[in-house]
């Protein structure tokens, strides 16, 4: 196996809007195996989304390094290697459900016929098929973020970023959207997925490892290794293991924010 | 409840209720019940003041009511009545010049508007891609429309009757009234793109023309399309200013200017044509609107 992501000695201050400094993360290091499962939990606030973004190459460390694939990570943003999936679905409001499907497809230059034939495809994966032809505002907030998940993965990136995309749905519909995320991880070969969540038993749940932060200003707590066996199903959560590790990631947690109080 | 049963024999349900569009019957009523309203208002201030003799006395106050007689405030009846009338003896009847005039102003405020429209917009994507240009030259834009039209028409009329087109001075002063709301409206669409959704082109390393295109430009039509309905309004504004100084013997302008001068022997007739004025303003809108509807159709239904 070999590294895809590789961050180290990571800084990120903020300059807010009334000049004072926001210390968003601070000495991260983290290194992220191709084709791996990786979550990323902690509290509101402890700069989760600003590593994501980071890593993607939307803003810049203030200090440290990234490497994705041996490129920069600017390199890796312009030969395409992200799917993003933003914490709100990001829809563009004037296109219809399809259309929003197809707009990485057409910026990458598809051809016609196969961007309707792969958006079709996408929507059906997250069950929305028959609204292809409507508009974002015409949906749930859910199925917004599930035309948001489709759009990420048509053009199969290799890198698969995740910001609480589940965030917005029902148990019942969090646990599917779990199990297709999974299958579809599966049968796309080496997609590296880093997944933010705060959900302590969908990190568990999914992960090769759980990536956990401390209040800010973000630290790695713990990394936690989910040796679980794939492929995960119900039998997953009544497994001895799933129990000692979803308490090992809430006490990962916990501690996190002890320290804090000390200093 | 009876309505629910008949739902399962939908085609049946279908025939009876025929798709009727109660928003906009409603709006036609509001409408007409606004007009309605007016016309009251109108004829009752009048029927009150005549009846006061024109004026009020509160104590040892007066107020003059003369404003409300028939030479200032003419009988809504009378003005509808000179439309049919001959403006000139032996002439046609003032609508018919009427709509001569309106014509040709109409022509003037549509030039205008695409004149004004067109680099209106483009100003707007110039700002919008180089703060320099916003920074250096959207003040002299905005100090552009604090100078009275009034005072640069006949200048901008010596300068193309100068160059030999006069005919083109019409609608450049119209331009001057509409090129401003859709700079202003069409950066604001332009450059008012939320974080996330600009963040997702990049994360596809879109170029920026791909991000004019499929986000920038789509993310400003509703507010260039506010943008546009004023300037519709304003252009026909501009094209009525601009003919003012122009020497030419056509235009609602020049109508306005003549009957303004015999107000004393017909004050219907100015007040005939201020009306037909306005009708040709909201025409030009509600051609905008249609045109708004049909490009603009992502909107919620209710969003108005
Ligand atoms: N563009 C920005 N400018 C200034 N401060 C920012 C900016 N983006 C994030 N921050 C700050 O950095 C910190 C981390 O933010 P971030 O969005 O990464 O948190 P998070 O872990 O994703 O939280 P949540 O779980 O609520 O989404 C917060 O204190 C936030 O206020
Ligand atoms: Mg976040």
């Amino acid at each position: 196996m070999s590294a895809v992501i590789s961050i180290k000695n990571l800084t990120k201050k903020f300059r807010g809007s009334d000049g004072t400094l926001i210390h968003a993360l601070e000495n991260i290091n983290l290194t992220i195996e191709e084709g791996e499962f990786v979550s990323l939990i902690g509290p509101s606030g402890c700069g989760k989304s600003t590593l994501l973004r980071i890593m993607a190459d939307l803003i810049q460390p203030t200090s440290g390094s990234i490497t994705v694939n041996k490129k920069t990570a600017a390199q890796a943003r312009k030969d395409r290697e992200y799917g993003f999936v933003f914490q709100s679905s990001t829809l563009y409001d004037w296109r219809t459900v399809i259309k929003n499907v197809q707009l990485p497809l057409e910026i990458m230059k598809w051809p016609k016929e196969k961007r309707d034939e792969r958006a079709r495809e996408m929507l059906g994966l997250v069950e929305l098929g028959e609204f292809e032809d409507k508009y974002p505002w015409q949906l749930s907030g859910g199925m917004q973020q599930r035309v948001s998940i489709a759009r990420a993965l048509a053009f199969e990136p290799n890198i698969l970023l995740m910001d609480e995309p589940f965030g917005a749905l029902d148990e019942m519909t969090r646990e599917r959207m779990n199990n297709e995320l999974l299958r579809i991880w599966t049968a796309i070969p080496h997609m590296t997925v880093v997944f933010v969540t705060h959900s302590i038993a969908e990190a568990v749940y999914l992960s090769d490892h759980v990536v956990v932060l401390s209040p800010r200003p973000g630290r790695l707590a713990e990394i936690i290794d989910v040796n679980l066996p794939r492929p995960r199903g119900p039998e997953t959560r009544d497994h001895e293991d799933y129990f000692r590790l979803t308490s090992q990631v809430r006490h990962a947690l916990r501690t996190g924010i002890r320290d804090e109080v000390m200093e | 409840m009876v309505g629910n049963a008949r739902k399962s024999s939908s085609a049946f349900a279908r025939a009876e209720n025929p798709p009727v569009d109660f928003g906009l019957l409603r709006r036609i009523l509001y409408v007409a019940l606004l007009i309605v309203l007016l016309i009251l208002l109108w004829e009752g201030l009048k029927a009150f003041a005549a009846s006061n003799d024109y004026a009020l006395h509160i104590g040892d106050a007066t107020v003059d009511l003369t404003i409300f007689n028939n030479m200032q405030l003419p009988h809504l009846s009378d003005i509808v009545k000179a439309f049919a009338e001959p403006a000139q003896r032996n002439g046609p009847p003032l609508y018919l010049t009427l709509v001569e005039n309106a014509w040709f102003t109409l022509q003037s405020a549509v030039g205008g508007f695409l004149i004004g429209g067109f680099f209106g917009f483009l100003l707007a994507v110039l700002f919008a891609h180089s703060r320099l240009m916003q920074g250096g030259c959207l003040p002299f834009v905005v100090a552009s429309q604090t100078v009275p039209l009034i005072a640069l028409a006949p200048m901008i009329v010596i300068w193309f009757s100068r160059a030999g087109n006069s005919a083109l001075s019409i609608p450049v002063i119209a331009a001057y009234l509409t090129f401003f709301p859709v700079t202003i409206y069409t950066l604001r669409g332009l450059t008012s793109v939320p974080t996330t959704a600009m963040e997702l082109m990049q994360s596809y390393a879109a170029n920026q023309w791909e991000i004019f295109t499929k986000l920038r430009l789509p993310n400003a039509l509703p507010q260039l399309f506010t943008a546009l309905k004023i300037s519709a309004t304003a252009s026909v504004v501009g094209a009525i200013i601009g003919e003012l100084p122009s020497g030419f013997q056509n235009g609602l302008g020049v109508t306005i200017l003549n009957f303004s001068r015999y107000y004393n022997q017909s004050p219907p007739r100015l007040w005939a044509t201020i009306a037909a004025a306005g009708l040709v303003g909201i025409l030009f809108f509600l051609v905008i609107v249609l045109i708004e509807r049909l490009v603009v159709r992502w909107q919620r239904e209710d969003s108005e």
